[in-house]
Formats: structure tokens, C-alpha cells, sequence
């Protein structure tokens, strides 16, 4: 294996040389974040501890935990326990948060690996899966940041393996959510770790009865598994029917491959393949996320890994229907495969990735999470995280630096949030066995301070009922000719995830026209929204609400 | 060797003047003039050089060699390629359709108004870069404004937006500490915007404001009432009218390019460039009452104000709103990133306006603030009804805003300002007033219900609100 890391290592470095070999991309057409370090006064004591099987793993959730619209966080332990953080940020200040006691026992608060949240029930406030080697654990909320353990009233039995992604989706009708459930290596099987992975699982609720509680006690196994580390429910052919996407790690399994599932309401759960036009594709596959970058209708998928990272597209000579990618990163300068300042030319490790637009050029970016597994010496030890800039003529341009989110960490999980809704993104970063990384984004860096690098618009959903924050949505925000959409999900990444107010960079539009296609397929009329707020646009209302943070 | 010598001098004289353009050439001497953005209180004499340098620029006939035209951008406020090249640097309907702020705005001064001929075509420019015809299925014809008292007008809508917001900050708090929704209304300087309602999480409900933008923006310029400020409207016009594209629009850091107009010359207009515009448009002297010397005019006038308060003209038209400052921050408040802000600079400037030859002339109230006599309230007004369609001749709507509903016409400046109407194509006051509907018709039915010479006295009252020559 080590001969593998090294030999692509060397494949890198032959095929693609530097890191600058890669399309130059002019920097000065690109404008900055910049983030100021704000771990110590922000409140947060936390470290994602463990021995071998929490090296990966250490995610977290960004919600609002008690109906004040500031994102709260939960936070995966891994040996240690599980904490939740309550935001007490001003807005536009500096991000602080408080601890809060999550008041369950310590047993189901420790060997955490990942956090995720959802309205499990329907009494509106959110709820929270703990991912955790072992059983995992329903935490149903009061929405006052009360939480307590709900596996038995939601006859969720949690399974005993080591689980690593979560996605959910509401399907058909179905008052309730159905879970999907990564799983990762299996220790319990003979010779173990190589080759024995945890099959994934599908849980659907039983009940569709909206008066009462959902059931999950019935599971449907996703055989075969291969170790996955990320899981999606995903539209990826824009047909209204959520597939799943999953990511899996070459480093254990045997004649595995990335997956791609058919979960159909009546019938049997089936993985495409090569018939149906997929390609296999063998990478140490840590985290998944998607963006439809060009705005076809059609998302794009980034996958972390060790080495290269990917940036997959649907092949436009690909049959209709057909699942079949091709990798786009090297063209588009996402492959960020080694460190990018430093001495050390080894292979990056990249975790936790997501989309988002951090400096609100209304032009997507891509951040990942890096750190070494814990020492693996034939990749990079010191490996800073990536803020990949959309760049204006096409393709990314690395900005970790000029940023200022290069630290010597080893990071996993990361929450990707505007923690102090001052309509710039902010960061966390859940590293391992070191302090969380917070970021605050201060705007694009002058002489004397900072400035606003674009405009943005800060989107929630809301339905009647079922699915309030309408999970599965897609929506279309235009200014002048340019689309950008987005879709609400939950799952993805590595073992964290970010829910909330869904940002969107606008550039130099002041306002802009936003349609939602809602869970159930219809399409909204036109919401006419100004920019720089924080728009609720409910199911069946004709104009926007806005949300004012006056609050502090 | 003298020879040589006066040879190698000529030609070191010819390097050295290469850098500065030919007093004769084709170019705009005054652009680039103001190398550093404007910072802090600006002193009489400071303002007077920007004002001249603003001046210089709102005059100028902008050549392609100071970077006129835009082959490869559209008329678009949000930086828009064309999708193929532009063949001709003017175009009266998409334009370019201008060499000079001053080919429009030049009635009965520079910086007024304009007749018919000069009308603009507007329209977002996203799609349809390009058209042919003027049929307002395309664009919406449009008279040019003057712009006499600019600075004063935008300094009321600044003010006016700061009360709504404080109104709405208000709103959310009481509902805060109540956990009751509470509703308020949102009256500034006694125009009422409707009303507000803030719910105890923090969310407004908007569906009662009237006449002002949701975020509760006052934007006073343009006949719809749309653009915030003058460095805005600079902005966008340099770019539609002349294809002069402002850096902090177009530039590098925006679009990715530092011509992104594709005409070979890049940041046509620096911050400063633009500043200069702006402090010149903001200080222009505001029309005045001019009472001529004839007795029976002076006394139709008396009467016809008079009769404009009974019919209910002056509830938008309002004889002057008072503005508690003078000073006129540049980049200003309310902007965002696209136009300079307050917040995108170190340290806007400050243009006095106390400075100005003009501001002892204005009456002030009791409290001392400035009483700027406008005649209009800022508001946007239905101006339609099934019965009245004449103002409803537009088919796009513009920025959000309904085809039938415009900004109140500021009266100040009518009487040197015909034609009137937001397509310039009304030639007498007595029709354009005729053509109110919506919300002026009671008061247009009671103009239209009155004798002839009451009418008269009406538009002998309009026709002392003038631009000094």
C-alpha cells in the first residue's frame, strides 16, 4: 500500500509536475477572503481525540438549536465526548459561542465520529444524528437547545458499526425522513480491516401517519459496502428521484469502487454499473460534495481523497440517463493533491470538502480539509486546508494562504457557515488531536481594515408540515444572465454538515430573482429579493420575509 | 555633432511628452486628474478643484482614445458581454447613445434636463444587448431628468432610509421584548411608506409597505425611483450612455479583467474620475421660486398654489422636506459593492454643502434643518387606473418595480424643463396633470372639475419653480 502512495505521489509529480504546472490563472483577478484566527476567544474547547478508529471521522454540525436563526454547533469527539455549542456571536462581530450541556448519557456522547441535523418528528425544531462507532444515536431537540436521547421513540435501533456518513431525504410523500447510513470498516471480521467493510443501510420510516412519531426499525442493507467515509442523496440526473452517492476508501477495501445507488420507492435498491454506463472509479474516497457549477441542471460532484482530489461532471458525450463522469480537476485546478506552501511534496490528504462562495463573487469555491491520517510518512505532514477561489476566467486558484487558513493541522470535519450573519462565510474546522480551527471572514483585506468583497443573499425554506426545511429543494438565483443554484441536502462532506440559511455570493448584483423547485417538483413563482439579507421564502407565500439579527 | 546632439534631444523631448497627451489630441485632458480617492472634510478650495475637475468631465465629448465605446459589453448595470461585437461606438437605442453627460442634460443649464430628441432607452440589457426598434416591448423610453439640487435630493433619501431602518430596528425590538408581533408605521419626515410588521423571531412582514423598496431603501433618482445615489447612477450612465466603464464596476477585481469592454482601453474611469462626477452633480445650485415682476402672474400664482393644496397635489408633491445636514459623504452610505460604499473605503469624503454659493438661500425651520422645496415626497405612486392609462405606457417593469408606478416628479425645476411626463412627450403642464391616474386621481379629477382659470393659476404657479440660468 505504502508502494501505491508513493507511486502515485511520483505519477503526480511526473504527469503534472508542480503544482503552478496546472493552468495559470491570473491571481490578481481574483478577490480575497480573509479570515482572522478566532479559536481562542471563541468559546469552543474541543478536540477530536482517538486512537485508530477515530483517524477519520471528527465532524460536526452547524444549526440553530434554539429557534434564534444563529448557527449553533455540535461537535463529534471521537474518544472524547461530543459537545454543543451555543452561538452568541454579535452579528457582524467576533464569533463566540458557549457550551451547553448536552444532558445524555456520557456512553452515547462518546466515539462519536460525525454529526447531522434534521426534523426527525414533526414538532419543528431540528434534531441531531450522532454518527458513532457503535450504536448511533437520536438526539430529538425541545428547540431551546434541550436535547434528549430518542432512539426508542423513534424505534431506531442504531446498529453496532462504525458508521462515517449519514444523508436524508424525504421521499414520495412520506411525512418522515428515510436515513441513509455509511459505514465504514468492519473490525469484527475475520481479518479485519482489509477487506471487510460494513455494508451501508437504508432506513425508511414505517409510519407515514403525520400525528404520531416516525419508526425506523425496519433497515434495508446497501450490500455490498466499501468502507465508505461519505454518503449523498443526490439528484444527480435532475429527474426528481434522489439517488445515492457514496464514497468509499480504496485503503480497506478489496475490489471495491466509488457507488452510485438506485433507491426507488417500490422497488429493491440497485447499484449502477458498468451496464449503466458507470465507470469505476478505486480512490481513498473521504468526502462528497455537489454543486451544479455551470448551472445545467446537472450537479457537479467534488470527492476528497488522498492524492488527487476530483471534481467529477457528467460526460457530455454520455448517453441520456447514463451516470458516467469524468474527471475535471486537473483542468479546473482542483486537484490540490500536495501541499500548496511548505517543503513538503508529498500527497496531500483531503477530508471534509464542500462548496461555497467565500468572498461573494456570485462565483462558486471549493474548501477541503487536509491533515495526515495521523503518521503516515509517505504523505504530507504538514498539509494546510485549501480555499480553492472560483477563478473569472474559468477553474480555481488556490487561496489557503492569502486567505490566511494555512495552519499545521490535521483537519476532518469542517462546518461551513456564517457564523456571525454578516453575510460572509465563515469556517470551522474539527481538526484531530489539536484545538478546533475557528475563521472568521473579515471581507477582503485593506491597509485599514477590511472591506465587503460582494454582495450575498441568505436563503431558508420553509414548508407547512412535512419537510419544513424542504429538504431536496433546488433553487435558481438570477442576476442579470447568470444562474447559480442550489440544492437543500443533508449528508455529504466528511461526517459533518451545515444547515441553515443557504448563502449565495451575488458579485455586484443588488438584487436578485429566486425560484425554487420544491420537494414535491413544483416550481415557485418569482421571489424578488434584495441583496445583503436574509430572505425566508415560504411555500405558497407571494413575497419574501426578511430576518433582521437585531437580536443581541 | 550639433546635429547629433539636437537629434538625440528632439527625441528624448518626444519621449518625455509621449506620457502626456498632445494638447490638441483626441482625449479627455481632465480624466485620471484625481489620482487618489477624495478623503475626510474637504476644505472650500479643495472642493472647488474636484467640482472643476467634475465639471470638466460631465462636459467632455469622451473619445475612444479615453476608452468611449463598448464592443464587447451591453448597457447592463451588472458587467454583461454583448454576444457579438458591436459595429458602430454609438447606437441611439442601446447605446452608446451620448458623447457627453451635457449632449442630454443641458436645459436650460448644464446639468438640466432635456426635450424629447434626447430621450434614453432603458432596459436591463441582459438578453437583448442589441434592438433595433424603440417598440417599448424592448425598452422603456425615457425623458432625461435634470439634475439642479441632486446632492440635496440624495442627502433626504439617505436621511429618509436611516429613519425607516431605525423604524424597522424598532419594530423587531418591541416584538423581542414583547413576543407579540408588533406593527408600525413607517413615516419619514411626514411621508408614510405604510406600515411594518416585526414578529417576536425576528422576521418583517412587508406586505403594507408602500411607495419604497423592501429593504426599505429610499432611492431617489431616476422616473422610476431605483438607482440609491448619484455615484451609482454615474456609474451605470457612464457605461450605458458612453461605454466609460468605472472600475469599481468593471474592473479587475470585479470582472476579471481590467476591459472588460473589450475596447482595447482599460479603467476608463477611476474612483477618482468618479468622485469628481459626483461632487459636481451634488453640488449643483437647486432650482428656486421665481416670483416674476408682474403683478397678475404673482397673484395666479398665490392662487394656484393655493389650489394644488385643495386639490390634494402637495399630499406627493409636497412644497419641501427638511434635511437636518448638509454634509454630503462620498462614497455614501447605502450602496453596495458595485458602486463605492462607505464601508469599501478607509475614509469617504465629505463635501460641505454649506459651502456652496446657494445653501444660505434656503429657508430653514425651527429646528434648524434645511428645507429643501423639492415638491415631491421620494415615494413611488400607482400613476393608473382603469380610467386613466396614459402614464401606463410602459411594458417592462424596471428593478423590481411595476410598469405603472413611478417616483413622484420632483416640480422643482418644471417651469424650465419642458416637456414633462416620464416619457417627455407631454408639451403643456395642463396635459401632463390631466394624465394622472392611481393614486392622483382625486386630485386630477379636481384639477380636471375646475374652470379654466383656475387651471391657469395652477400652471402659473409651475411656471415659477425655475432653473437660474
Amino acid at each position: 500500500m505504502k508502494l501505491n502512495y508513493f507511486s502515485i505521489s511520483l505519477i503526480n509529480v511526473l504527469l503534472f509536475g508542480p503544482v503552478y504546472a496546472q493552468t495559470e490563472r491570473n491571481p490578481e483577478a481574483v478577490v480575497f477572503p480573509n479570515f482572522k484566527v478566532q479559536t481562542d476567544e471563541s468559546g469552543i474547547n474541543h478536540q477530536y481525540t482517538g486512537s485508530w478508529e477515530f483517524f477519520v471521522g471528527g465532524g460536526g454540525a452547524a444549526f440553530d438549536c434554539n429557534g434564534d436563526r444563529m448557527p449553533d454547533v455540535v461537535l463529534a469527539g471521537g474518544s472524547s465526548q461530543a459537545q454543543l455549542y451555543k452561538n452568541i456571536s454579535t452579528p457582524a462581530g467576533d464569533i463566540q459561542f458557549e457550551s451547553v450541556p448536552l444532558n445524555v448519557k456520557e456512553s452515547d456522547l462518546t466515539s462519536v465520529t460525525g454529526a447531522y441535523t434534521l426534523h426527525l418528528d414533526q414538532d419543528q425544531h431540528l434534531d441531531i444524528v450522532l454518527l458513532r462507532v457503535g450504536r448511533n444515536v437520536l438526539l430529538r431537540g425541545d428547540g431551546n437547545c434541550g436535547f434528549s436521547k430518542a432512539n426508542r421513540r423513534f424505534d431506531f435501533d442504531g446498529g453496532r458499526e462504525w458508521s462515517t456518513g449519514f444523508s436524508a431525504i424525504w421521499e414520495g410523500d412520506s411525512a418522515y425522513p428515510t436515513l441513509a447510513f455509511g459505514n465504514y470498516v468492519d473490525q469484527s471480521a475475520p481479518g479485519s480491516p482489509w477487506g471487510t467493510c460494513h455494508d451501508n443501510v437504508l432506513v425508511r420510516p414505517d409510519s407515514d401517519d403525520f400525528t404520531s412519531n416516525p419508526s425506523y426499525s425496519d433497515s434495508q442493507l446497501l450490500t455490498p459496502g466499501f468502507c465508505s467515509l461519505s454518503i449523498l442523496f443526490t439528484d444527480w440526473n435532475n429527474s426528481g428521484e434522489p439517488a445515492l452517492r457514496i464514497t468509499n476508501d480504496r485503503q480497506y477495501y478489496r475490489g471495491g469502487q466509488e457507488q452510485l445507488w438506485r433507491v426507488p420507492l417500490d422497488g429493491a435498491p440497485s447499484v449502477y454499473s458498468a451496464s449503466d454506463g458507470w465507470k469505476s472509479l478505486t480512490i481513498w474516497g473521504m468526502g462528497i460534495a455537489e454543486a451544479d457549477l455551470n448551472s445545467d441542471g446537472f450537479p457537479e460532484y467534488a470527492l476528497s481523497s488522498m492524492g488527487d482530489n476530483m471534481l467529477q461532471q457528467l460526460d457530455p458525450e454520455a448517453d441520456e440517463d447514463q451516470p458516467q463522469y469524468v474527471d475535471v480537476a486537473f483542468n479546473e485546478g482542483t486537484t490540490a493533491h500536495r501541499p500548496y506552501e511548505g517543503d513538503d511534496s508529498k500527497p496531500s490528504t483531503g477530508w471534509h470538502t464542500e462548496f461555497a462562495d467565500f468572498n461573494n463573487d456570485a462565483r462558486t469555491d471549493l474548501f477541503i480539509a487536509k491533515g495526515n491520517v495521523s503518521n503516515m510518512p509517505d504523505f504530507a505532514s504538514i498539509d494546510p486546508d485549501n480555499l480553492l477561489l472560483a477563478h473569472p476566467e474559468g477553474g480555481f486558484i488556490e487561496a489557503g494562504a492569502e486567505a490566511n487558513i494555512n495552519l499545521p493541522t490535521q483537519g476532518r470535519g469542517a462546518l461551513v457557515s456564517d457564523f456571525n450573519v454578516d453575510g460572509q462565510v465563515d469556517l470551522l474546522v474539527i481538526n484531530r488531536e489539536a484545538p478546533v480551527s475557528v475563521f472568521r471572514n473579515l471581507g477582503v483585506k485593506e491597509s485599514w481594515g477590511a472591506r465587503p468583497s460582494g454582495n450575498w443573499l441568505a436563503i431558508e425554506l420553509q414548508q407547512e408540515g412535512v419537510n419544513p426545511q424542504a429538504v431536496g429543494a433546488r433553487i435558481a438565483i438570477k442576476t442579470g444572465n447568470l444562474t447559480q443554484t442550489r440544492t437543500v441536502s443533508v449528508g455529504g462532506g466528511h461526517a459533518s454538515h451545515s444547515n441553515g440559511f443557504i448563502h449565495v455570493g451575488l458579485g455586484v448584483a443588488e438584487r436578485a430573482s429566486v425560484r425554487v423547485r420544491w420537494p414535491d417538483g413544483n416550481w415557485s413563482h418569482e421571489y424578488r429579493v434584495f441583496a445583503n439579507h436574509h430572505a425566508v421564502l415560504k411555500n405558497g407565500n407571494d413575497k419574501p420575509v426578511y430576518w433582521y439579527p437585531v437580536f443581541r | 555633432m550639433k546635429f547629433l546632439l539636437l537629434c538625440c534631444a528632439l527625441l528624448v523631448h518626444a519621449n518625455v511628452m509621449a506620457d502626456e497627451p498632445l494638447p490638441w489630441a483626441e482625449v479627455t485632458h481632465e480624466l485620471g486628474e484625481i489620482d487618489a480617492l477624495p478623503a475626510g472634510r474637504l476644505s472650500k478650495r479643495a472642493l472647488e478643484s474636484l467640482n472643476q475637475t467634475g465639471k470638466a468631465l460631465f462636459s467632455a465629448h469622451f473619445t475612444p482614445a479615453d476608452g468611449a465605446g463598448r464592443p464587447n459589453a451591453t448597457q447592463a448595470i451588472i458587467p454583461t458581454k454583448t454576444r457579438r461585437t458591436r459595429e458602430h461606438v454609438l447606437l441611439r437605442t442601446a447605446g452608446p447613445d451620448a458623447t457627453a453627460c451635457a449632449s442630454c442634460h443641458n436645459q436650460p443649464v448644464l446639468g438640466g434636463a432635456s426635450d424629447f430628441v434626447t430621450n434614453v432607452f432603458v432596459s436591463e440589457g441582459f438578453t437583448q444587448a442589441d434592438f433595433d426598434s424603440i417598440d417599448p416591448q424592448f425598452s422603456n423610453e425615457r425623458g432625461s431628468n435634470h439634475l439642479m439640487g441632486a446632492g440635496l435630493i440624495e442627502l433626504l433619501a439617505r436621511e429618509m432610509s436611516r429613519d425607516l431602518a431605525a423604524i424597522r430596528t424598532d419594530a423587531l425590538v418591541r416584538a423581542r421584548d414583547t413576543q407579540n408581533d408588533v406593527r408600525l408605521e413607517l413615516t419619514t419626515k411626514g411621508v408614510s411608506f405604510g406600515f411594518i410588521s416585526a414578529s417576536a423571531e425576528g422576521l418583517v412582514d412587508l406586505n403594507e409597505v408602500s411607495g419604497v423598496d423592501d429593504d426599505l431603501t429610499v432611492r431617489p433618482f431616476s422616473q422610476k425611483g431605483v438607482m440609491t445615489s448619484l455615484r451609482q447612477f454615474t456609474v451605470n450612465a457612464m457605461n450605458h450612455h458612453h461605454g466609460m466603464q468605472a472600475e469599481e464596476r468593471f474592473g479587475l477585481h470585479v470582472t476579471g479583467t481590467d476591459d472588460f469592454d473589450g475596447d482595447g482601453y482599460a479603467n476608463e474611469l477611476t474612483p477618482g474620475d468618479v468622485s469628481a462626477l459626483v461632487a459636481w452633480q451634488a453640488m449643483l445650485e437647486p432650482p428656486v421660486q421665481e416670483v416674476p415682476n408682474d403683478e397678475a402672474w404673482i397673484a395666479a400664482a398665490l392662487r394656484g398654489k393655493s389650489a394644488m393644496e385643495n386639490f390634494g397635489c402637495t399630499g406627493c408633491h409636497k412644497e419641501s422636506l427638511p434635511l437636518e445636514s448638509l454634509d454630503f459623504f462620498d462614497p455614501g452610505p447605502l450602496d453596495v459593492v458595485g458602486t463605492l460604499s462607505s464601508s469599501s473605503v478607509e475614509e469617504p469624503a465629505i463635501y460641505d454643502l454649506s459651502l456652496t454659493f446657494w445653501a444660505d438661500q434656503l429657508t430653514r425651520n425651527e429646528d434648524g434643518h434645511v428645507l429643501v422645496p423639492l415638491f415631491g415626497d421620494l415615494k413611488r405612486h400607482q400613476m393608473t387606473d382603469h380610467k386613466n392609462e396614459a402614464l401606463g405606457n410602459e411594458k417592462l417593469s424596471q428593478r423590481f418595480v411595476d410598469r405603472t408606478r413611478f417616483m413622484t416628479a420632483e416640480l422643482w425645476g418644471v417651469g424650465s424643463t419642458s416637456p414633462y411626463g416620464h416619457r417627455n412627450d407631454y408639451v403643456a403642464l395642463r396635459d401632463i396633470i390631466l394624465a394622472h391616474g392611481g393614486d392622483a386621481k382625486v386630485s386630477k379629477d379636481a384639477f380636471a372639475a375646475a374652470n379654466d382659470s383656475t387651471q391657469l393659476d395652477v400652471v402659473a404657479f409651475l411656471k415659477t419653480l425655475v432653473i437660474l440660468p
